[in-house]
């Protein structure tokens, strides 16, 4: 799976794929997180919108993006989990530090 | 009551959990009657267990499965038989690790949402069975 970002403002950036979050993909949303944060975009929203189906591998992936986004003084957040993806974080508890949000907008309203 | 048994041998590499999605997908159009939260659970304990056996095995030049997956009116269970080293995978009672940890959760996971995860050796072969009763009032 490939990851397409788009940018938003002056830091924001959002990260978007279409398929399965899991061992095979998870190393390329790392990579994708890494390169925007570096490239100066901290504010990081990954949309799950086209995310089915995430396994902890995948869900390693994101709590990796979020410390690669917190290390530069920026945050990343998640937009429209499917159900499936969604009882993964709550299982985990990493609901707790990755609540979702409707919308990009509304991810980074603050 | 119909019973259905479906069969995968995969061998990875080349093939992946993705693999095991596919075959999953052919188990629940054979299973209709099986609800969406059902499949859910069961499909994400599933691909929790093959991720595992794939990952431990990747160092021993890989490693081949049979999967087979049973869905009756009881519910659904699956075993998964791998040729891989013994040992590889401890299977205990695990706690889920802290919010920010990146990795061990897999094993956590399964039993959060199986009723059984069972290991055995047998023949040279590592063989996991995971089971989930039906959720009561599911059709």
């Amino acid at each position: 799976m490939e990851f397409q970002t788009e940018s938003i403002g002056d830091d924001i950036v959002v990260i978007r794929g279409d398929g399965r979050l899991n061992m095979v993909s998870g190393p390329a949303l790392r990579e994708a997180v890494k390169r925007s944060v570096e490239a100066g975009r901290a504010r990081v929203v990954v949309d799950l919108s086209r995310i089915p189906f995430m396994d902890s591998s995948g869900l390693g992936a994101l709590i990796a993006g979020l410390k690669t986004a917190r290390e530069k003084g920026g945050d990343l957040r998640i937009v429209r989990p499917s159900t499936q993806v969604s009882m993964v974080l709550k299982l985990s508890n990493v609901d707790r530090i990755l609540p979702a949000f409707d919308s990009t907008e509304e991810a980074y309203r603050d | 009551m119909t019973e259905e048994r479906q069969n995968l041998v995969f061998s990875a590499p080349p093939d992946d959990v993705d693999a095991v999605h596919e075959f999953l997908e052919t188990v629940w159009e054979a299973n209709p009657g099986v609800s969406e939260f059902d499949r859910m659970a069961f499909e994400t304990a599933l691909i929790e267990l093959a991720s595992n056996v794939i990952q431990h095995a990747a160092g021993e030049g890989g490693v081949t499965c049979v999967l087979t997956v049973d869905a009756d009116e009881n519910g659904l269970s699956a075993s998964l038989a791998d040729t891989a080293d013994a040992g590889g995978i401890v299977l205990m009672d695990r706690s889920m690790p802290d919010e920010l940890s990146e990795s061990g959760r897999g094993i956590a996971l399964i039993q959060a949402l199986v009723d059984d995860l069972r290991y055995e050796r047998v023949d040279e072969r590592n063989v996991w069975s995971i089971s989930r009763a039906r959720e009561s009032g599911g059709s």
